[in-house]
């Protein structure tokens, strides 16, 4: 419990700061909606006048995009984008930044497991980001009510919104078990930018060619809003996927942190 | 009861470094250094007890556990001072004491006030805005304040300015008189003649020799270094004792081993410019150690 505190404590600014990033972002994105809404045919005949394969990539959907809950969908995905950032830098950083400040002495030769230590850890790190998730979700639900320009299923949007946690997740196993992998990482941010761009990329690339394949490859695609939006609720197959990464990712990063030789620096 | 057990202890790891089938025993109350030059395989053989490497085979156990089974349990009573201190630097040194207590189901406020006493450090300042030398304060109050029954020390004293090391010294010795174990690994000899009962010493990862403080000072080394007045030949200094006897012209210089009367009484006999008797440095201690192994 001690250790878990002390994370959270050294994990604070960085979640506060992105907690305001994302707020920040849905005021900016749901602000523009109105916009859009009240000229919706002009903008739509705009779209349509763009290539296909542009607006499959940006994730566009001409015929939902006026409504807030298409809207939403569409601005969605750069929520997640900056969300699987936070998400993954957290995960890269929380063993690592014992090795790089030199601490890891400190906490080893305590009387605690080393199992013990890695669910401080990952505890402190999925509070904070469910932190972030409920503050987020709070002005995402706001910010819908003020622009929206006639009613929505309420319980749709919150479906998509929590799927920022469920794609959170994926990216924190992931970056968790990279740091346990490569403990001597000196900087965190070109891995956990790297990677979550590569696999935004993948997602784009998919999208446009309509390979449905890819979506397997990519945690961004593993949530579709516009499924969500006609069902209601998630695919069984990807929701299972999404788990099976993070409980993998997470049991190995224990089975080889446990083992790992902690050298001098 | 051995507090500390090392069986055969093998640790490979790179090229160069490491540890080869290392096997010595620390007896309960007893101040056990630890010596070599830097790269011997101190901190190795530390970071093997603390549970913080893995041994490539053999094995360690304190207070009769082994260290890699029973690490948890066995780190309660540990006190543990690394050669270098690092904590995590946005903390005050208050809180970060507080929470080094926080894992020792006991309370340490107490000791942490005595001890920032002793060592003369201010329990309100940033980490961060620590000197070298109160960094190891810290370090220093971390690793004693839940009264440990083994304390290890890996070259506890670089950073520390005489007063303090003094003090420093005079603490584990009371730690010590209370019951505490202490391992001590150092490379500078004189810290470890002056606070150890017995001493293993140890170059490229392999025990040298394993001696009582008491027999080797007796057996110490001193070097001479004469300059004459009129040119000497080397037949005049040999003696019993006597190594790397070297002449050239009106100096001399060689190890000696042995009464002490003995050579002053021979020395006495030559008309002397100028001499210099002088504890070996470890270097010598070392080649001589290394050379007997030959």
């Amino acid at each position: 419990m001690n250790m878990v505190l002390h994370e959270l404590r050294a994990y604070r600014k960085s979640t506060l700061i992105w907690m305001c990033t994302l707020v920040a972002l849905v005021v900016l994105l749901l602000s523009m909606f109105p916009t859009f809404a009240k000229d919706a045919e002009q903008f739509k005949s705009m779209l349509r006048t763009m290539p296909e394969a542009v607006l499959k990539a940006v994730g566009v959907q001409i015929e939902t995009i006026t409504s807030i809950l298409g809207f939403y969908a569409y601005v969605f995905m750069y929520i997640s984008l900056c969300g699987a950032i936070q998400a993954m830098n957290l995960g890269t950083s929380i063993l690592s930044k014992e090795i790089r400040e030199k601490t890891a002495d400190f906490l080893l030769t305590k009387p605690v497991t080393r199992t013990a230590i890695v669910s401080a850890k990952l505890i402190a790190a999925f509070i904070s980001l469910l932190m972030t998730n409920i503050v987020y979700l709070a002005a995402a639900v706001i910010m819908a009510l003020v622009v929206k320009n006639g009613d929505f299923e309420m319980s749709k949007l919150v479906l998509i919104s929590v799927t920022l946690l469920f794609i959170q997740l994926i990216f924190l196993s992931l970056g968790f078990f990279v740091s346990v992998l490569v403990l001597k990482i000196k900087s965190v941010l070109p891995i956990s930018l790297g990677t979550v761009f590569a696999f935004f990329i993948i997602g784009m690339l998919g999208a446009t060619s309509g390979d449905e394949a890819i979506r397997y490859f990519t945690p961004f695609k593993y949530f579709d809003p516009a499924y969500i939006m006609q069902h209601a609720s998630y695919e069984g197959a990807f929701l299972w996927l999404g788990m099976g990464i993070v409980v993998v990712a997470i049991v190995m990063s224990y089975l080889v942190y446990r083992k790992r030789d902690i050298h001098a620096v | 009861m051995h507090v500390i057990e090392v069986n055969n202890l093998t640790k490979t790891y790179g090229s160069a470094r490491g540890i080869t089938d290392l096997s010595f025993q620390v007896e309960q109350g007893e101040i056990f250094g630890f010596i070599g030059p830097n790269g011997a395989g101190k901190s190795t053989t530390i970071r093997t007890l603390l549970g913080l490497i893995y041994p490539t085979s053999g094995s360690a156990k304190i207070f009769g556990k082994d260290c890699i089974q029973d690490g948890p349990a066995i780190k309660k009573e540990i006190g543990y001072l690394p050669s270098e201190v690092f904590y995590y630097d946005n903390m005050k040194v208050k809180d970060l004491l507080q929470y080094s207590a926080s894992f020792y189901k006991k309370d340490c406020r107490k000791r942490i006030a005595e001890l920032a006493a002793i060592m003369d450090l201010d329990l309100n300042k940033k980490i961060d805005d620590l000197s070298l030398g109160n960094k190891k304060k810290v370090g220093i109050v971390q690793g004693l304040l839940h009264e440990p029954k083994l304390i290890i020390l890996d070259e506890p004293t670089s950073g520390l300015d005489p007063l303090m090391q003094q003090r420093f010294f005079e603490l584990l010795e009371a730690e010590n008189k209370r019951g505490a174990t202490i391992l001590f690994s150092s490379h500078i000899l004189s810290e470890v003649q002056r606070l150890c009962d017995r001493v293993a010493i140890i170059k490229e990862g392999k025990l040298i020799q394993l001696e009582k403080i008491s027999t080797l000072k007796e057996n110490n080394y001193k070097r001479f270094k004469l300059e004459t007045k009129e040119p000497v030949s080397s037949n005049d200094f040999q003696m019993s004792g006597v190594n790397e006897l070297k002449v050239e012209g009106t100096t001399v210089s060689f190890l000696y081993r042995g009464n002490i009367n003995a050579m002053m009484s021979k020395i006495a006999a030559v008309d002397l410019a100028n001499i210099l008797v002088e504890e070996p440095d470890l270097e010598e201690i070392f080649m001589h150690y290394y050379e007997k192994e030959d």
